[in-house]
This record gives C-alpha cells, sequence and structure tokens, in this order.
C-alpha cells in the first residue's frame, strides 16, 4: 500500500471499517503497525515516527495554509475545496517570508522538488491529481491540521503553566 | 594580546557553551551582568574555575563590580542563536551618513592619492555589509515579533494585539520601510543604486587596474546586495505593513503551524506509514534472510485420522454401457434395463448409480420412444422406490 490513506468513498473502507477490529489486530500482529480510522479516511502508522515526508509534507501544508492568510483568503475553505496549480503554490513558496526554511530543505527549495513532493502526496492519497499541474487536497490533509490544532494546544497549555508558576 | 591559541578559545567555548549562553541571555535581557547574577551562573554549572578564564579570553570584562561580555562574543552568540534585538531604525540610518559620505570623497578623490581612494573603496564595501546585515537581523525580529503576535499563543485580547502591532508599525516597521523604499530619494536603499552605478562606470573606465578591480568587487557586492534589500523590503510590504489587518483574525489551526514552522525540525511531525526496503547489499541482509527461512526450519507435526470408512470406487463407465445398449436393441423398458445391469454387478442398486445410467437416454443417437399410454415401472433402490415411465429404446434408423 506504500502509505497510502484509505478514503471513505473507496471500496475498502467500508470493508476496513466494519471488520475494524479484526484488521486492528491483523497489522497490529503482522506488520506491528497501528491502524488509525477516521470518519473520512484510514491510514497505517509505524512505531519509527522519524519520517522526513511526513515533515516535508507538514512544512508545505504549514507554509501554504500561513501564505493564503497573507493573501486574506480562508485558508480551510481553500484547503477543503480550491483547486491548486503549480504556478500559484510556486508563487507562493517563492515570496514567502520562511524563505530560508524553504531554501534549506530539498524537497521544498525548488519547483522540481515542490512536483516530486505533490507526487508523492499524490501517491499516497493526500492529495488528488486533477491534471498534471493541478491539484486539490483529499481528506486525509485533515491529518496535518489536526497535528496543528494539538500542537497549538498544547504550547497554549505550557504558556499557560509559565504564567501561573 | 591574548596569549592563548585561537583553537583553545574556541573549544573553550564549546566546553562551557552552556555558561555563556546563561550570560549572554541575562546581558541581552538587563543589559549587564550584575556580580549577582554571573556569580550565581557560574555556580549553577559548578563552574566557579573557569572565570579566570572567561577574564583570560576576554569575554567578559569588569564594569565596576559587575560583568559586560564583550561585543565581538556578544554578536556572535547572537547570530549563533538566532536572538537578535530589534534595532530602532535611527540606529540603522546613520549607515547612511557613512556611506554618502565615502561616496562623496570616493567621487571627489578620483585623481588623487591611490591607496586612499582604494581604501575608501573597502571602506564603503565594509559599511555595506554591515548595514545590509543589520538589516536582515532587524527584519528576521520584527517578523519573529509579528507572527508572534499571529500566532497569539498567549491569548492576549484584540485591544492589546492591536496596541502591540501599532507600537511595531510606527516606531520600526514604517521607518525601516522608509530606509528601503526605493522609490524614496532620501532612502539608504536609492543612495547604494546610486553607488552600484557609479562603480558599474568605474569598473569599465577607470585608469588604474587595481582600482577597476576594487570597483569590479564593489559593483559586485552591491548587485547582491540590492537583491537582499529587494527581498527584505518585500517582506516588509506583503507581510509587515499588513499587521494591523492581519491579526484581524485567529486560528487555532494557523497558532499550530506558526510554532511549528519555528522549528519544523525540533517537534515530531504526525506519525504515518514508514516504509521499509532492504537492498540485497545491506548489511544486515543476511540476518534478514536467515529470519526469514528459520521460520520454516522447524515445522510442526501434523496429525490427521485415516477413517475407517470404505469409499466405493465405483465410476460409470459411459462407454461400456453404451455399448451393451446398443448390443441389445430394442429395449422395452430403459429404466428396467438399467436396474437389471446394476444387479448383474451388485447385489442391491445405489441411487446414485442407477442415476448415473439414466444418463445415456441423454445421448442423441439413441433412438427414444416414450409411449402414448401412461406405463409405469418401480424401481427399488437402497434408500427409495422411484416410479418412472416405460421407455423404449428402438434400433436406430437405417440412413
Amino acid at each position: 500500500m506504500g502509505g497510502k490513506f484509505i478514503l471513505s468513498n473507496e471500496d475498502h473502507y467500508n470493508s476496513l471499517k466494519e471488520n475494524d477490529k479484526f484488521y486492528q489486530e491483523f497489522f497490529k500482529l503482522s506488520f506491528d503497525l497501528d491502524m488509525v480510522m477516521k470518519p473520512e479516511f484510514c491510514y497505517l502508522i509505524s512505531k519509527d515516527t522519524q519520517e522526513n515526508f511526513s515533515r516535508d509534507v507538514c512544512i508545505f501544508v504549514a507554509v501554504l495554509c500561513y501564505e493564503l492568510d497573507k493573501d486574506g483568503q480562508n485558508f480551510m475553505e481553500m484547503m477543503d475545496y480550491h483547486e491548486f496549480n503549480y504556478e500559484e503554490v510556486d508563487r507562493f513558496f517563492e515570496n514567502s517570508s520562511f524563505i530560508d526554511l524553504i531554501e534549506s530543505n530539498k524537497a521544498l527549495k525548488d519547483q522540481d522538488g515542490r512536483r516530486t513532493l505533490i507526487n508523492g502526496m499524490a501517491r499516497r492519497n493526500i492529495v488528488h491529481k486533477s491534471f498534471e499541474d493541478r491539484f486539490i487536497f483529499t481528506q486525509a490533509h485533515r491529518v496535518f491540521i489536526d497535528f496543528a490544532k494539538e500542537l497549538a494546544m498544547r504550547k497554549m497549555a505550557v504558556s499557560k503553566e509559565g504564567e501561573s508558576a | 594580546m591574548i596569549k592563548a591559541e585561537p583553537r583553545t578559545i574556541l573549544s573553550f567555548l564549546h566546553t562551557y557553551f552552556d555558561v555563556v549562553r546563561d550570560l549572554f541571555e541575562f546581558q541581552a535581557h538587563d543589559g549587564l551582568i550584575s556580580r549577582e547574577a554571573f556569580d550565581m551562573i557560574v555556580k549553577k554549572h559548578g563552574q566557579q574555575n573557569i572565570v579566570g578564564k572567561l577574564k583570560e579570553y576576554r569575554i567578559v570584562r569588569n564594569i565596576g563590580s559587575d560583568y559586560e561580555m564583550r561585543d565581538v562574543y556578544f554578536k556572535m552568540m547572537e547570530f549563533l542563536l538566532f536572538e537578535f534585538k530589534p534595532l530602532l531604525p535611527e540606529t540603522i540610518e546613520k549607515y547612511k551618513g557613512a556611506i554618502s559620505e565615502l561616496y562623496m570623497k570616493i567621487r571627489l578623490g578620483e585623481n588623487h592619492d591611490r591607496e586612499i581612494l582604494q581604501e575608501r573603496i573597502k571602506n564603503i564595501s565594509h559599511q555595506i555589509r554591515e548595514f545590509v546585515d543589520l538589516v536582515e537581523r532587524n527584519a528576521f525580529r520584527l517578523l519573529s515579533e509579528t507572527r508572534d503576535l499571529k500566532s497569539n499563543i498567549e491569548r492576549v485580547e484584540y485591544r492589546e494585539k492591536v496596541h502591540k502591532a501599532s507600537f511595531w508599525i510606527e516606531y520600526y516597521i514604517l521607518p525601516l520601510n522608509k530606509i528601503l523604499d526605493v522609490n524614496h530619494s532620501e532612502s539608504v536603499t536609492s543612495k547604494l543604486i546610486e553607488v552600484s552605478e557609479y562603480a558599474n562606470r568605474k569598473r569599465l573606465d577607470f585608469g588604474d587596474e587595481t582600482i577597476r578591480t576594487e570597483f569590479e568587487k564593489l559593483y559586485g557586492q552591491l548587485i547582491q546586495t540590492n537583491q537582499d534589500l529587494l527581498r527584505q523590503s518585500k517582506i516588509l510590504t506583503n507581510e509587515l505593513l499588513p499587521l494591523l489587518e492581519r491579526i484581524r483574525t485567529e486560528s487555532l489551526i494557523l497558532t499550530g503551524f506558526i510554532e511549528f514552522l519555528r522549528n519544523p525540525y525540533k517537534v515530531d511531525s504526525p506519525p504515518l506509514l514508514k516504509g521499509s526496503r532492504t537492498m540485497v547489499y545491506a548489511k544486515d541482509m543476511l540476518f534478514k534472510v536467515k529470519e526469514f527461512f528459520e521460520q520454516f526450519e522447524t515445522q510442526e507435526s501434523v496429525y490427521y485420522e485415516e477413517t475407517d470408512l470404505q469409499f466405493d470406487k465405483w465410476i460409470f463407465d459411459r462407454e461400456l454401457f453404451r455399448n451393451q445398449l446398443n448390443a441389445d436393441l430394442p429395449v422395452k423398458d430403459f429404466f428396467g434395463w438399467c436396474s437389471k445391469m446394476l444387479l448383474k454387478d451388485f447385489p442391491h442398486i445405489e441411487t446414485e448409480k442407477f442415476f448415473a445410467i439414466t444418463g445415456l437416454l441423454f445421448d442423441e443417437d439413441l433412438n427414444v420412444d416414450f409411449p402414448k399410454k401412461e406405463e409405469r415401472t418401480v424401481i427399488e433402490t437402497l434408500n427409495s422406490r422411484i416410479s418412472v415411465p416405460k421407455i423404449k429404446i428402438e434400433n436406430a434408423p437405417k440412413i
């Protein structure tokens, strides 16, 4: 499966959902993998979390959301429904104030790197490529949105602790 | 004069980095390191014995009874930790005066002493380098401050956010923008463009070759400088000036992303599946192959019980019965013939065998005659009684 997200509109999502318990146990015992079942998608995670792909995608999504917001767009709506084209994404990245971070990351520093990353995301069902140079995010992007929410909550809790201490 | 080798000082900084960092942070906050704070920091790290070395290597110096980290080390720590103090643009603007004066003297002294001209070109280059460095550091710090406002991790109220944003805009962002605004005739950037054009001309037509080379270097530096300043100016225009507008909206998700982007390599990103692929030339390949084969090495014994039931291995030989039927033609009662044939070989008739033979009826070559009257015959098999019509099989008509 190559770490592919199974989306709720795919046939095998239903069979995974119906036999959730069995597959949880199957993946755990056979490959030591955890299966995460969400209402919109399902995916597997491995024990080893030091994964570059996840970090690169996370930076990609984070910069894109930041730049969309800076551009005065509703970034959540854009992530849910907008069809992005490569040119638009390149413009956001090339004019970003996170340019130092972008230039230090192999997967994001130039157009070719970003194309490869988007193709990797398409292989894992995080984006759906509608044309050669266009893509839309699938519901799987919510993994990264949820991650941002959790991180913000954690940081806010630490900040509150610091204030009360 | 420091007796120690430069490497020894660097090695000292490496070994006692935590102490030096704490001293730096205290000075960045308070402007000076009080004697009590200094003693507390070295004591905290259990390094009271390094006080002498800190002075010998000229990392700190005494200011009365207190201490101060020397500027060169302070700046190095600022750079290493990326913790720049925002400078008021007035501090940066002073470079305009220095650059303008040197530029004027270079122009006026073109035909005078060659060595002083060369020295002035080197000096203007140094001033430009310092100016760009300060602008970059200030822009970085301002970005960091404004992202803090946007992220709003402390969840301060909107009114307070606006107050802070207005402060940054009024005292730092707008004046810095004025310094960088290329369209403003008084800006440092427009002065640098003027110097750049002048250096471009002189690198081509100046009489002395050594000076021409100096102008060439200055011109190369200015091209890069103007690009860097343009980038900083873009950041100011796109991100810092519209700050008030931008802090109107707030989102928990954006807060998370901003916090993540501060240092994405220090936060664990969401876990996904990590594919593993072992190459045949990998070091652990031998062990993995062994592990794979080992699972087949000790096979568990499998037992199965042999059943006592006798299976009847009778298989219907269609050809044999067909030939027999042909030999017996005409047959008046086909089903009766079937039962007779079975009773020849077996003491009783099994239903399955009986039905197997009756399949001959579907042979297309047979001339089957279905009786008009209802005449039936009863066949008794081992577990049933079957009432069947009497069917005649005639000889095939000769054509």
